[in-house]
């Protein structure tokens, strides 16, 4: 239980957040800083929020302040000092490559294909999984499975997952508009965790024994194939500055790379740890 | 041939009264699994930690005491600014008013507020109030979008409970020489207030359980709002982001039954009011 | 509870007294006073007419862009709602809205009925107690609460009994069903007290059961005020959105079966808000402004038919 004075740092945070939002309010300078701004992406946002929280009661009298704005925007305003991090659930676009920005992982984020568990599907090629999801295939026998119909799962159009899925599956395509559209990981596991026929996707962080994540062209997805690159649903969450990490900047990303933050708040938002490998 | 009639007579009364005997207990179970589901899955939230502590994380564990003050904060706040204008409207409409083009347009702008969908009434604070004002998200502008949704309903019990108090003890007052405003606020009001206060009460509870409109008016943010300017995120609006996000099942559970004992709170409030008023006045 | 009874306002009990009779010997700054005091009371009812206005300003205002761009016609009557590819037609919100208030109404109006039945001519004052303030309270609950009922205990009841998924229309019914149930409820049971007792006490004499004059006398009786509780549930129902977005799937997209996800002009608007910009957005304060029409219209024809009724007899 953490009342009063951690609450209070909170407040200050989150209402400075508030209030200052993008502005942002010191540039990267070095050792001098006390404080240091974080915008981009909504997908890292958890993790930056979290850890900036804790990493405040841990240095006191230094601020990290969060936003997220979605990882182009936050892309933006490292380059061009607005902030001084920039997440980023993407790669660099060729174009952003001249920018001088650093890249930091700090995260793996793979998604993983789940149906309830009493279905005897245990795997999908990649092509399989992009037509059930375009509504194509409408019943699991068309891929060896039972004689049931196919309950499609998809998250609401915001969903940093949704936007990953989208380009690691689908392509250019769209996905079936009939497609039950939920607004959370959570409910997206519980919906498919109780009706036989159902599918969706989730980080792999949040797969749990409620749900039966399947193979995608044959690769099994836990911690080990996400490392070494073989299961294809993933990617980096990045960190980037403007030149390489200084002082207070970072202070704070190596704070976020730690084993502690790694193994508890980075995979609290379902994510893995980058030390877990990956390219 | 007489005494079929009468026994299909009787066939039809028991079975249709049997169907009104449904009816009846079917809405009481519908209460009953609500609350009996909302009680057994979220007592064991309620702990110390749980309402008094603040949530941390990425998965808000810990506790939502920010919500319930942000939650108590803008019910306050909106009765504050509501109640007397809706008092004094009813005044209006019950005493003073007389039939005619301007009293319908009343009414019918009450009756139209009152069926808003709150959903665009947190639209429309969030384009007045939020954005065209520049309050931003905050606890009044929230408040004052509230407010425009419980007018009506405050006008309509006010205005029934100033009707009810009788029409002799008026008169008693007009025949001492009093003029209308020492009769209206000296003998009727108070006649009518714990009506009043019942009717009040009930609005509030409906205020502490609004989702749509506090959302766009408030924001999603947690915080504990001191100035009526700061951000807050209240109870309902934890409870649907809580819900909808899904991973914390166990809080979202304790947020609903802790909103569910404030508004039942409210309602058995309201009730032991209006019930001691009709035992006063026998 | 009355809190929701239609205005039909009896002429107020105004007693020129003190302020236009001749014989009052009231001063002169007394009478200014009254005035003053008057006009301050009509301005405070006046905040509702305004409120009306600024709605429509503010809303409208913010939506009219979509309307121009695209067309009210097009606006209205589009059969494909993909905002991201820049379609924006709402028909098919309308058409689940529609078919969402339908099913809730042929659930929930005959219950609503019977227990105001129940309550008016059936029950004994003790059983009046318990069932009176269970309605109340039904009224009382918050809509998110009653969507997370029905998210963590339908939905997966239905979907283990009816296959799919859960979500849909059925579903939708059966939770829109209870929510209107207080509203017309309490309005039907006013509606019938306010039948004389004379009515009953004849139909009784007259060798007719309990039943009967319910059913023959009663309810034809009270008939303009069960109409007007069934049109308020209507726009009570169709204005719903909490409840509605926990259950119903949010496909944008007419569902071809009862247990199929589906979006209604109110779940729309919380699910695409949070990021839409642009003519998205603008679109969905146009949402917005059509759905506080649909809501004036309901009031409205509670006006139409109450007059109509009256002049019926």
């Amino acid at each position: 239980m953490r009342i009063s004075r951690s609450a209070a740092c909170l407040a200050v945070a989150i209402a400075a957040v508030c209030l200052s939002g993008l502005s942002g309010c010191t540039k990267a300078d070095g050792a001098s800083q006390t404080s240091l701004t974080v915008t981009g992406s909504t997908t890292v946002l958890p993790i930056a929020e979290v850890a900036a929280e804790d990493f405040q009661t841990a240095n006191p009298g230094k601020r990290v302040l969060v936003a997220g704005v979605g990882s182009s925007a936050g892309i933006e305003s490292v380059a061009n000092g607005t902030s001084d991090i920039g997440t980023s659930s993407r790669d660099l676009k060729p174009e952003e490559l001249t920018l001088g920005l650093v890249d930091t992982k700090i995260a793996l984020d793979a998604i993983a294909v789940i149906v309830n568990p009493s279905n005897p599907v245990t795997g999908l090629t990649k092509a399989q999984v992009s037509d059930i999801f375009q509504g194509k295939i409408k019943n699991w026998k068309e891929v060896g499975g039972p004689d049931l119909e196919i309950g499609l799962v998809n998250r609401d159009e915001a969903s940093g997952t949704r936007e990953a899925f989208s380009k690691f599956v689908l392509g250019k395509a769209d996905f079936d508009p009939t497609a039950a559209v939920l607004p959370g990981t959570g409910q997206v596991r519980s919906v498919v965790a109780q009706a036989a026929g159902a599918v969706g996707y989730i980080s792999l962080g949040f797969v749990d024994s409620t749900v039966k994540a399947l193979d995608v062209d044959g690769i099994p997805a836990n911690e080990k194939t996400v490392a070494d690159g073989t299961y294809p649903l993933w990617r980096n969450l990045h960190f980037f500055t403007k030149g390489e990490p200084k002082g207070l900047v970072k202070a704070y990303i190596d704070y976020v790379l730690s084993d502690e933050i790694q193994n508890t708040i980075v995979r609290d938002a379902g994510f893995l740890p980058i030390t877990a490998g990956g390219k | 041939m007489q005494s079929r009639e009468r026994m299909d007579k009787r066939i039809t009364n028991g079975v249709a009264l049997g169907v009104i005997w449904l009816a009846a207990v079917a809405t009481v179970a519908a209460l009953g699994t609500i609350l009996v589901y909302v009680i057994v899955n979220g007592i064991g939230q309620l702990t110390p930690a749980f309402i008094f502590g603040w949530p941390h994380g990425v998965n808000m564990e810990g506790g939502i005491w920010p919500t319930i003050q942000a939650t108590l904060y803008v019910t306050a706040l909106a009765m504050l600014i509501t109640t007397p204008i809706a008092v004094l409207a009813a005044v209006y409409l019950a005493e003073y008013a007389v039939q005619g083009r301007l009293v319908s347009t009343i009414r019918f702008a009450a009756d139209s507020l009152a069926s808003v969908p709150s959903i665009v009434m947190g639209l429309f604070g969030l384009a007045l109030f939020v954005e065209g004002i520049g309050m931003g998200f905050s606890v009044i502008a929230a408040a004052l979008a509230l407010s425009f949704l419980l007018l009506p309903i405050i006008v309509r019990t006010t205005e029934e409970a100033i009707r009810a108090v009788p029409k002799y003890i008026r008169w008693g007052s007009y025949g001492l020489g009093a003029s209308k405003w020492q009769t209206v606020s000296r003998i009727v009001l108070p006649s009518a207030m714990p009506r009043i206060t019942t009717g009040v009460i009930l609005a509030a509870g409906r205020a502490a359980g609004e989702t749509a409109v506090v959302i766009y008016t408030m924001g999603t943010m947690i915080n504990a709002p001191v100035s009526p300017l700061d951000p807050g995120r209240t109870m309902p609006v934890h409870l649907m982001l809580m819900a909808q996000e899904g991973i914390n099942m166990p809080a979202a559970y304790g947020t609903a039954l802790l909103l569910v004992l404030m508004v039942l709170g409210f309602n058995l409030t309201a009730r032991y009011i209006g019930r001691r008023n009709r035992r006063m006045q026998g | 509870m009355a809190d929701n009874k239609q205005a039909q306002a009896p002429e107020p009990d105004v007693t020129p007294y003190a302020s236009d009779s001749s014989l009052s010997t009231i001063s002169k700054a007394t009478y200014f006073k009254e005035a003053a005091l008057r006009n301050l009371f009509l301005l405070c009812a006046c905040v509702a007419v305004a409120g009306v206005g600024l709605i429509f300003l503010f809303v409208g205002l913010k939506g009219w862009p979509i309307f121009e761009k695209v067309g009210v016609w097009q606006f209205l009557t589009g059969a494909t709602w993909y905002p991201t590819k820049g379609s924006f037609g709402i028909l098919p919100l309308i058409v689940n809205s529609l078919l969402a208030m339908a099913g809730a109404l042929v659930l929930g109006a005959p219950l609503a009925i019977g227990t105001a039945v129940f309550l008016s001519e059936v029950a004994s004052p003790r059983l009046r107690e318990l069932v009176r303030p269970a309605v109340e309270l039904l009224a009382g609950i918050p809509s998110v609460v009653y969507g997370f009922f029905g998210l963590v205990l339908l939905r997966p009841i239905i979907a283990r009994l009816f296959g799919g998924l859960g979500f849909g229309l059925f579903t939708v019914w059966l939770i829109l069903a209870v929510m209107i149930l207080p509203t017309i409820a309490a309005l039907t049971e006013d509606a019938l007290r306010s039948v004389p007792e004379g009515i009953r006490e004849a139909s009784y004499a007259m060798g007719a059961t309990k039943w009967q004059t319910i059913w023959r006398v009663l309810l034809p009786a009270a008939k303009i005020g069960i109409i007007d509780a069934i049109i308020l549930g209507m726009g009570r129902a169709i204005g719903e959105t909490m409840a509605v977005v926990m259950v119903a799937g949010n496909a944008r997209v007419i569902p071809d079966g009862i247990f199929k996800p589906f979006l209604t002009l109110t779940t729309v608007i919380v699910m695409d808000m949070p990021y839409a910009s642009g003519d998205h957005r603008t679109a969905l304060f146009g949402v917005a402004i059509i759905l506080f029409i649909i809501s004036m219209l309901f009031v409205a024809s509670i006006r139409v038919i109450s007059r109509f009724g009256k002049e019926m007899g």
